[in-house]
Formats: structure tokens, sequence, C-alpha cells
């Protein structure tokens, strides 16, 4: 198990490779980069305003020589191979490069929107579990009660909105409307004056709709999932067993049934790593909010291929990390799993 | 003897390189202009904080190289002033930078004398070294910004120093004099300022180069806000067409992503402006309370400046639309102005031509042609276009007329979509194609595509047709002549055209062209919005006639035409005070057609 | 009569019992079904036409040009005027679908500004979008493009994803890590960029799109699949089938696949509902099917850009919302019915 263990470590390095590479290749075919983005700027026009620019620069057209300059500015101008080459060597030394658009390191641009998807990240995380888990144990031994029919359809409802549509709603009433909250963004602009409660008090206060928003959806799978395992696990042999010994079934139910009921939910735990790179860029928009997931977004749109590779290579690496964590947790919660061995 | 023959050479030959020729020509007739109408209010008051948004943080502060060109660059270059500026209202030159200007009989090189109080936002002076610099900046290398390298080597080919206060600029050919000035302008560029080297993109990235505008970046927030103040002792403050002019203290620049965001902020009173082109914010949503009680205001103010070419870009290369009366035939099956009827609201006008709003240029006689299923029907029979297949599009040895339209905005669905029935009914096929904008401009620009749904920006005092229609540009990828247009009585007028020099010889040519182009019939002209339309608070005060002819806003804090309003401060505690009192006014719709054409 | 095998009876007949499943199932069928006749429901095109004593019936085949019931025009025929042209003159007839409006008709008069508010009178029974066009029909058209699209996508991936992950849980070994790094490549291949190539090249259609979404969505059934073959793999009846000699094939078969599939059905809901919301959220963010194809995601677009006429917002998601709660009470109901064993000693 141990061995199986490090050598699936060990493979992150080819897996990583095969990641990058295929990436960093798939960047050189996709039409439109960052040399054809320069020239739409400079020459195409502002459509809905009909905001008439006086720029004296549209019109000519380059050269050859000029394009090949540009091609070796956004370092175009070599092979695939031979650039991903050297761009893997920069990150062995922890260099992401800097981005095309904003000119400053990758790793900082990045680095900056940390808190923003910390912040959301794990308190979805935690609030999600903490709703989630309770709610499907109560559903499960409730089956079919009316409990269980209201909040399935309560559930379901917040699963077939999307979450942008939940967001837009949310601003749309209780900010825009109502005045309650405030329109968007993660703290007001004069959050560094305030002291540590009130900086608290502003986070959550500028957070509250968009945390709803992110959670509406995130609730159905784990709840099923919870559910679903918990039945399944009520129904196996051993709680028989333990019905026939007396036991009470609380006692039944919390001692053998849900600590099976949580593999499912283990599986897909590990994925929970990579909470600090989440955010949806729609939400993000939504509520005016400059975090990763708008970054990411926005990097594949505008071809900022080293914002792009920066940020695979951080959630490839938490991917692949949390794929093991996963496994490792599956055979934590059921000994009989032994992974690796042939049969 | 021989050598000191080549010494006494050698001496005159230097003198005459570094010192000679930097005299002026004898009998210059200096020109300036203080004689045209002010168009700011003398009763505004200064103060205030505006508070104005973006959709995007900037991702430079630079003025050139990689991603200058954003939205945000408007506010930067506004605060980098030229040296002769445009009349907004009469189309005549002021002076900015410069206070004087002369012509050269070459038709082709300009003297300028520089205002000596003109002062860097640091407080040193501006002067002719400066305007040397910017031609030494602008063919760098190092600035990666290959448009301009080539703007300042073929375009403006020579600036020179005759003194600390006189320059000579020099363009490629000869044009009429008043657009001289503009088309051959320059800016200063602060040397003291800028260390040119490989790596100056990324050194002056956030660097905040001095300008000499009104306003200086006071404080940057990352992806929040950009804060502008104004410069207390700004040199201009007394200048005649800069009096009275750029009044809030600061200017805020937030950045919010979403426009209906955007436009909850304002309806909140945390923005002052809001722009309401687009025909669904003007008719639904802004609408409402804060209208109904008087305190805020709706304008719609026309303006008159040249229209970006919106349009459809027929590529004349593929094989369906080589023949001109298919091209034809689409005009006439394309049913705009139902467009403009419906989806547009009646809002936008039909444009005629891809050259509209240059004034004397504009050829009045070039009308677009109207949706007209008759004659589109004649001329594709004719075309041999004769046999329908089962859904009712027209064929040709076994082909169907089916075209593919190359658009770049999901929010032009609507419009497409009522082009795409109504070309149907001529038996015209066109096949929706929505591309991100770096996509569909790269199969433009290679001239993959069959129709293009887009428009070039206007601009300028005259028509340019060389880089739309000439055939040098035709056949191949990166150029503009992206309908692929080759037609030899085209070229030899286009020729005609670049090398007139008096204005009457340069219209004339101008309006054949526009007539040529039209029968061409590559370009199908779409729609035109000859006015700004704005919301804004109305503790914001604007001066008698709200904004000038060439204004393309109302509520503009910076910029040539610009900073005309200013903020009450006592009526904004009073329209506050309403607000949280629940207290009305009267509302207030202001329609402004003085510049209406 | 049709032999079924008697467990496969057996689990019907549970099915039915549980009549909240039973019900949405027999109601998903209806709707899917009605759908595919949809040309017959929701048309600008007459079901039957008389005119001069001859009967037409438009409604599906070539376009009737105008010429042929008189009229002036070489395009296709306005059924709703000939309508009342012909009911007026008495000279014929002309029997229109209970939604006389095709999902790509723009009903639209100069002066008139889309989008309309939901009017019985006009037959415009959920109003119209931006466009003018009927969002009604827009709906149902929309609809059977994503359950068609929603079921091929499942199909695809459960065919693909059941037997890797299948293999890999159950093999175990080399396969199973050259397969897991397989997936964990192709699972960080941006999506976005994908979509662009692809549609830079060709317009991207509907087919261009099962296969865009089966070649990154076949990765996560796998994964779970191979997780839950490892489980089943580990317990005792599968080593006493080992044994006792039972092959290979027939342990996968017999005993491995019909006991992970409780966890996998579990899934089908959310594959179902995932494969709908996943199509909307593309063409929401104009990566999906071109326009003018009707699309609940563009209708969520238009919606949400358009708060004020909340016809458009309201009918997506309460279709969006309807759909996805029949698909998961039909899994539910699957689940339940499938597994023999109770579902609690308790009771």
């Amino acid at each position: 198990m141990t061995a199986y263990f490090i050598r699936r470590f060990l493979l992150i390095v080819p897996t990583f490779i095969g990641i990058t590479l295929l990436v960093f290749a798939v960047t050189r075919v996709v039409p439109g980069g960052p040399i054809e983005r320069m020239m739409t700027a400079s020459l195409v026009s502002g459509d809905q305003a009909g905001k008439v620019q006086r720029d004296t620069q549209s019109g000519s057209t380059l050269s050859a020589d000029q394009i090949a300059q540009l091609e070796a500015y956004y370092g175009f101008d070599k092979p695939v191979l031979e650039s991903y080459a050297l761009w893997l060597g920069k990150v062995i030394t922890l260099d992401l490069g800097e981005s095309s658009r904003y000119q400053d390191p990758v790793w900082q641009i990045i680095k900056e929107r940390f808190p923003v998807s910390i912040f959301y990240g794990l308190t979805t995380l935690i609030l999600t579990y903490l709703i989630c888990i309770p709610l499907g144990v109560a559903k499960a031994l409730g089956h079919n009660s009316l409990f269980d029919n209201a909040s399935s359809a309560l559930v379901f409802l917040g699963y077939a909105l999307p979450s942008y549509v939940v967001g837009i709603a949310l601003v749309g009433l209780f900010a825009a409307h109502w005045d309650i909250f405030p329109l968007g963004g993660f703290v007001s602009d004069h959050y560094d004056d305030l002291n540590t409660w009130g900086k608290l008090k502003d986070i959550f206060y500028h957070g509250a709709l968009p945390l709803i928003a992110y959670m509406a959806g995130s609730f159905a799978l784990t709840t099923f999932m919870m559910k679903n395992a918990l039945m399944d696990n009520q129904a196996a042999d051993y709680m028989r067993t333990a019905a026939a010994k007396g036991l009470m079934r609380k006692t039944a139910v919390w001692r053998h049934a849900f600590r099976n009921s949580l593999i499912p939910i283990a599986t897909s735990f590990g994925s929970n790593i990579a909470f600090f790179m989440g955010g949806s860029f729609l939400i993000e928009t939504i509520f005016n909010i400059d975090g990763i997931g708008l970054l990411g977004y926005e990097a594949i749109l505008e071809r900022d291929y080293p914002v792009v590779m920066g940020i695979l290579v951080i959630t490839s690496l938490l991917f692949l990390i949390g794929n093991i964590i996963s496994d490792f947790l599956v055979a934590m919660v059921d000994p009989r799993i032994r992974f690796g061995e042939a049969r | 003897m021989n050598k000191l023959l080549f010494i006494v050479l050698a001496a005159f030959l230097s003198a005459s390189l570094w010192a000679a020729p930097e005299t002026l020509p004898a009998n210059l007739d200096w020109k300036t202009n203080l004689d045209d109408p002010v168009f700011a209010s003398p009763e505004a008051k200064r103060g205030g904080r505006f508070r104005s948004f973006i959709t995007t943080f900037p991702l430079t502060l630079r003025l050139v190289g990689p991603d200058s060109n954003g939205s945000f660059a408007g506010y930067l270059r506004a605060n980098a002033l030229a040296l002769v500026d445009i009349h907004p209202d009469t189309l005549n030159p002021i002076p900015m930078l410069a206070s004087h200007w002369a012509f050269d009989p070459d038709g082709k090189t300009v003297y300028y004398k520089l205002d000596p109080d003109v002062r860097w936002s640091d407080g040193s002076a501006v002067t002719a070294d400066d305007y040397l610099f910017t031609i030494k900046f602008m063919r760098s290398e190092h600035i990666v910004a290959p448009w301009y390298n080539n703007y300042y080597s073929n375009v403006i080919v020579d600036v020179r120093k005759y003194d600390d206060y006189t320059i000579a600029v020099t363009g490629a050919v000869p044009k009429p004099r008043d657009e001289l000035l503009f088309e051959y302008g320059l800016r200063p560029t602060p040397e003291h300022f800028h260390q040119l080297d490989s790596q100056w993109v990324r050194n002056f990235n956030w660097e905040i180069e001095p300008n000499t505008g009104p306003y200086q970046i006071a404080e940057l927030r990352k992806g929040k806000y950009v804060e502008f103040d104004r410069k207390a002792n700004w040199w201009g403050n007394n200048k005649r067409y800069l009096k009275h002019r750029f009044n809030p203290d600061h200017v805020r620049v937030k950045v919010i992503r979403d426009i209906n965001l955007a436009y909850q902020y304002f309806a909140k009173g945390d923005l002052d402006s809001f722009g309401l082109v687009a025909p669904v914010f003007w008719h639904k949503k802004a609408q409402g309370e804060i209208y109904d009680r008087g305190w805020a205001a709706k304008i719609k103010f026309y303006n008159d400046v040249p229209q970006p070419s919106q349009g459809m870009f027929l590529n004349e290369s593929d094989p369906l639309l080589a023949d001109k009366r298919v091209r034809y035939a689409i005009a006439h099956a394309s049913n705009i102005q139902k467009i403009i009827d419906t989806v547009l609201r009646g809002d936008y006008e039909r444009l005629n031509s891809q050259y509209e709003g240059y004034g004397d240029y504009t050829n009045p006689a070039v009308l677009a042609r109207s949706f007209d299923l008759e004659k589109a029907n004649e001329l594709l029979d004719e075309a041999g276009w004769t046999e329908r297949d089962r859904r009712g599009i027209r064929q040709k040895d076994g082909k169907a007329l089916s075209l593919r339209i190359t658009y770049m905005s999901s929010s032009h669905n609507d419009r497409l979509v009522i082009l795409q029935r109504e070309a149907l009914k001529a038996g015209i096929d066109f096949q929706l194609q929505l591309l991100d904008a770096s996509t569909a401009f790269k199969q433009i620009l290679e001239k993959k595509h069959q129709i293009a749904w887009m428009g070039w920006s206007g601009g300028g005092l005259s028509p340019v047709f060389w880089e739309f229609y000439h055939s040098v540009n035709a056949h191949k990828p990166q150029t503009n002549n992206i309908t692929n247009t080759d037609n030899a009585g085209i070229d030899s007028k286009i020729e005609a055209y670049r090398a007139a020099q008096d204005k009457p010889t340069r219209v004339a040519l101008a309006h054949e062209l526009q007539e040529m182009i039209h029968a061409q019939g590559s370009y199908i002209p779409t729609f035109k919005v000859p006015y700004t339309r704005e919301a804004y608070w109305r503790w914001l005060q604007l001066p008698e006639h709200f904004a000038t002819r060439t204004s393309s806003s109302v509520i503009d804090s910076m910029g040539s035409t610009g900073g005309l309003f200013w903020i009450d401060q006592e009526r904004k505690k009073a329209i506050l005070e309403m607000k949280s009192d629940n207290e009305s006014m009267d509302p207030l719709l202001i329609i402004d057609e003085s510049w209406r054409r | 009569m049709l032999k079924l095998n008697p467990v496969t009876r057996k689990r019907l007949d549970r099915f039915k019992q549980l009549r909240r499943g039973y019900w949405s199932a027999i109601a998903l069928a209806c709707l899917f079904v009605l759908s595919l006749g949809a040309e017959m429901i929701a048309s600008q095109r007459a079901l039957l036409v008389i005119y001069e004593g001859e009967w037409h019936f438009p409604t599906y085949g070539a376009i009737i040009p105008g010429t042929q019931f008189g009229l002036d025009y070489q395009y296709e025929t306005d059924y709703k005027t000939l309508k009342l042209t012909l009911e007026s003159s008495g000279s014929g007839r002309v029997i229109m679908p209970p939604i006389p409006y095709g999902p790509l008709e723009t009903d639209l008069a100069v002066g008139d500004f889309p989008p309309h508010a939901p009017s019985f009178a006009k037959q415009h029974y959920l109003g119209t979008d931006t466009s003018g066009r009927d969002v009604l029909s827009r709906i149902i058209y929309g609809f059977r493009i994503a359950m068609l699209f929603s079921l091929l996508l499942l199909v695809f991936n459960y065919l693909i994803g059941v037997s890797i992950g299948c293999l890999m849980g159950y093999w175990g070994g080399a396969f199973d890590l050259v397969f897991q790094r397989l997936i964990e490549i192709w699972s960080n291949i941006p999506f976005l960029y994908v979509i662009m190539i692809v549609a830079s090249i060709i317009q991207p259609g509907f087919w261009t799109l099962v296969m865009i979404m089966v070649f990154f969505g076949w990765t996560s059934i796998t994964w779970y699949m191979r997780t839950a073959t490892y489980k089943e793999a580990a317990r005792e009846y599968v080593m006493a089938a080992r044994a006792i000699g039972a092959s290979n094939t027939r342990i996968v078969f017999k005993h491995i696949l019909p006991n992970s599939v409780s966890t996998l059905i579990t899934f089908v809901p959310f594959s179902v509902a995932g494969g709908i919301t996943s199509l909307t959220a593309l063409d929401y963010l104009g990566f999906g099917l071109p326009p003018p194809t009707p699309s609940w995601g563009e209708l969520l677009k238009q919606g949400t850009e358009n708060l004020d006429s909340l016809w458009m917002v309201l009918s997506v998601v309460g279709a969006m919302t309807l759909i996805l709660m029949l698909v998961t009470y039909i899994g539910e109901a699957i689940r339940e019915a499938f597994d023999p064993r109770k579902f609690s000693y308790y009771e």
C-alpha cells in the first residue's frame, strides 16, 4: 500500500508533463493569439456607443519583419518543444513567467486573488459539508417523509437554477431593490482603514449574497450522495445483524452505516484541496469580485497564455495530489479496498 | 593642400550638420486662434468628486505598447494634450500646447511656437526636446508598438528644433492645411522620465507618466478603482479654451464588470452619470422613480462626427460573391430597416455609406440599397440562381446560395436573426457564425470570411480609401481591404486622391470614390448612431449648450470636448435630502437637436 | 406478449409502485415524445390547408411558396395571414397548430418592439424573446434538442466510462495506472480552448458539440466506476466467486457490474441534468449551438439581460426546474427498484 502511494506520487511527474505539454501545444493551435489580439485592439471600432476613436495608429499594416518581432516578443518564434522546454525550465525554478497582458509576474497575479478564493472556497466547503451531511442523513432516515420530499424539491430547485441566475436575482432584489446588501465587490473601498472586527464584518457583508449563489447549486450532489449511500448501507447485511443483536437504530446507524456511507463522499473530498484556486467567473462578474475564476476565463478569452499555463500548473498539481488523497481516504475509511494490486 | 581642404570641408560639413539649417525660414505667417467662441460655462464651480466606471481594470498605464488601447486609455490620452486642437464647434484649429503655428510652402511642414507656460505634472517645463524625444521614442523597438514605429517613420518623417520653444514637424505627403495640423500632430513625451531599454514595456507598465493635462492619477487600487486628482495650479487654468473646464477635484473610475450591475450603481447614486445609447437602456431600464421624481435627468444629444462604418463586408474573392449581381441582391435582401424599426426601437438610423460624418467629403447622393425583394429576385434570376430547394433556398449548378456571416458579439444575435429570416424570402440562406473577437478578426484579416458583420472606427478629418479599397491591399492577409476589392478604376482614383492637396479636388475625388465603392457593392452599410444619450444625477450642472458638435458624450470628465460639467455641492445635498424624504421635483428630459444633420 | 426476465419484471413492478417516480417517468416520456412531434404543436406552418378544394399538409416536407395559394410571393406561405384571407373570403380553410409560431419565426411588425409580454390574444402564451420569437415554441424545440443532446451524451459517456472504469478497477496494475494518467491529463485541458479551436475550423453543430462533450465527459464516470469496482472486487462474494473458479467475464458481468450499478444509477439523474445544464451554460456563454438554434441557454441569457421582461427568465427557469425534478424523481425510483434489498431493517 505504502509502495503504491509512493509510486503514485512519483507518477505525478510524467502526468504533469503530459498535461502541461498538451495544453502548451493547444495554445499554439488556438486561433487568434496575443498578436491578433493586439491587431484587433488597434483596428476594430468600439461598437455600441458609436464612440469614435481618434487614434493615429489605425489603418496601417505590419510588415512580415515586424510580425516576426512581435512573435519573438511573445515567444512564438521557436518550435513548440523548444519553447516548452524553456518554459518548463523556468517553472522548475518556480518562475511562472510574466503575464502577456498585465506584464506582472504570473505568480503575483494569482497570489493577489487568493484571499478572495480562500474565503469563498473555504466557507462554501465548510458550509456545504456542514449542511449536506446532516441533511442527507435526515433524508435517508426519513425516506419518503414530507420532510424528505420537501427538502428534495428545494435542493433541486437550487440545483436546477444556474448559480449565475441565483446571483442575478439576489443582486436585483437584495442589493438594488431593497438595498440591504452592497451591489458588489469583495470588500469596501475603505477596507484598509477598518479594524479587524470591521474587516470581518465587511467581508461577510459583501460575501453574503455571492455565498448563497455559490452554495445554492452545490447542495444537491453531496446531499444525495450522502442520502443514497446511507440508504444502501442501511440495507446491508451487517445492519440486519445489528438489528438482530438488538442494537438501537440510532447506535447502529451511527456506528456502522454512517461510517461506510462516507466512502463516496470521501472519494470526492480530495478534489477540494483546490478550493483556493476556485471561483466561478460568472458569479465573480455579477458580484464584481476580482477572483481567480474571472482571471482564468479572461486569460483564456484574451489569450494570455502565461497566465493560462500558470493557473494550469497550480490546479493540475492540486488535482493530481487531490486524486491521491481521495484514494488514500477511500482506503482509510474502507480497509477492504486494496489499491494497486493486480489480480 | 589637400589635407587642408579636407579639414575645411569637414569643418564646414559638420557645422552644416549640427547647426546651420536650424534657422527659421524668414517671413513665416504665424497664426493663432483666440477668436472662436468659448464653449465652457463661466458659471462652472470647481470641486467635488466625479464617479464613473470602466468594465475592466486597465492592463497598463503606458500610452503605447502592448495592451495600451483598452477602454481606460481614453483617460490617459485625454491628459496628453496635443500641439493644436480642433475647436469642437467650429472645427477651426485652436492653440493648446503650441501658442502659434505657421505653414511651410512645401505643403507638408508645420512650424510651432510652444507655449512656454506648459508644464509637466512634475513641474518641469515642456520644451522642444520633449518633442524630439517623441520621435525617438515612437521609433524605438523597445516600445513593442510596430504601428507607432511605422507611423512615426513613414507618416511623420521629421521633427526639428529651432530653439527651446520652436519646432517644425514634417509629414510624408503634402496635405490641405487644416488636415496638416491634425494628421501630422505630435504629443510631447517626457524624456527625463523614460528609460528606453528592452525592459521598458515591463518596467513602465504601472509607472505614472508626467502629463500635460488637467488630471493626474493620484491613487491606484488594482482591480478596484483609479483615482485622478485635478492639478491645483494647472498651467491651462486661464487659457481661453481651457478655462472653466475640468471642474471636479477628483475623478474616480471604478471597475464594475457588468454593465447591468453598473446601471444599478448609477440608480443607487453611486455613479454620477450613465450612458444610455443602447435602446434597451434608454427605453426600458432607465425608467422609474429617480427620473419620475426629477432627481436624475436624461439627455439625448445629437452630435456630428465621423460614423464608424458598421456594416456587412462581402469578400469578393469568394466564388459566390464574385458576381456583382449577387452582391447587389444581398444588399436588396438585407432588411436593415426592419431591424431598426423593431429590435432597435427605431433609435438607430440607416447608415448610407462608409464615409458619413466627414462634412463636405461625405457624398450625400450615395444612399444605401434598400430592402427590395423584387429587385433581389430579379438580380438573382439574372445571375442564374433560378432553382429553389425544399427549404426555398436558391440553387445554381447544384450549389445552394448559402453564405456565412461572421460576427463577434452575441448581443447582435437578435439583429442577425431578423436579417436571416428576411433574406430567406429572397432565397438566400445566411449561416450565422458567432466567434469571439480575436478568432473572428483572425479569420477576417486572413480574408477567409464570406461576409463580415463589423465596423471600422471612424476618425480623422477626411475619409481614407487606400487601406480599404486599393488593390495593393487585396488578396493578402493582415490588411484592411477585407472586401478584397481589386478594381483598377478605383485604384487610380485613390492614387489621385492621395496625391491631391487642395480641398475642392479632394472633395470631388472623394465623392467620385464613394460612388464607385457603392457601385462595387461589396460593402453594405447598416447602422449609425448620430447622437449620444445619457442619464445623470441632477447635481451635475451643464453649460448652456450642454455639449459640443463633436462631443461623443455629454458627461465627459476629460478630453478635448470634455470637462464642461460641474458638480453643485449644495444641490447634491438638497437632492440627496429629497431622495431620503421621497420628495419630487419636475422630471427633466433634454433632447438637443442643434447639431442634427 | 413481451417476455421479461423475472428479475426485470420484479423491478418494473416495484418501480410502478413508487408512484412519484413512476408518474414522473410517464410525464417525462410524454413530454419527450410530444417534443419529437413538436412541428405539429408549434410551427408557423399550418397543419392543414384546404384551398380550392385541394388538401395540403404543409407541416413536414418542402416549403410551399405563396404562389401555390394565389399569393404574390415565392417564399414560404404566411399561413396566419392566409388563414385570415381565406376565412374572410370563405374560399378555404386553414388549421394552425395550437401554437402557431415556429421557433425561428420572428413575429414583428414595424413600430413593434420585442420582447412582448405573454398574450393569449396573440397566441404567444409565454411571450416573445428579444427578436420577437415565441418563447414557448423555443422552449419546446429547445427541450427536444437538450434532451436528445443529454441522452446521447449519457449513452456515450456511460459506455466509455463504465467499460474503461470497470476494467481499471478490476485489472488494476499497469492498466489502471496508465488510464489514470490519461484521465488526469484529459481533465486538465481547458474546455473552452477546444471549443474555440473547433469553432474556428468548422461551424460547431449538434454532433460536433456532443462529440466535444463526450471527449471531456467520459472521465468522471470512469473515475467513479473505478472506485466502485475496487470496492466490489474487494468484497467477500467476489473472492468466493473467484475461489470457485468463475471466469473474469462472469465475475465482471454477473457480480461486479450489477452491484456497482446502484452507485452508478444515483449518478444517472445528475448526468441527464448535467447534460441539460452544461448545454444551457455553453449556450449562455455563446459557445454552444450556433444561433438561431432554439436553446434554453440563449433564452436564459436574454432573460437575465432583460430582467424587466421577467417572462423569459421565468419560463426557462420553470422549464429547467420541472425537467430536472422529473429526472431526479425517476432516478430515485429506479434506484429503489433496482435495489432488491429493503432499505432499512428498522421500521
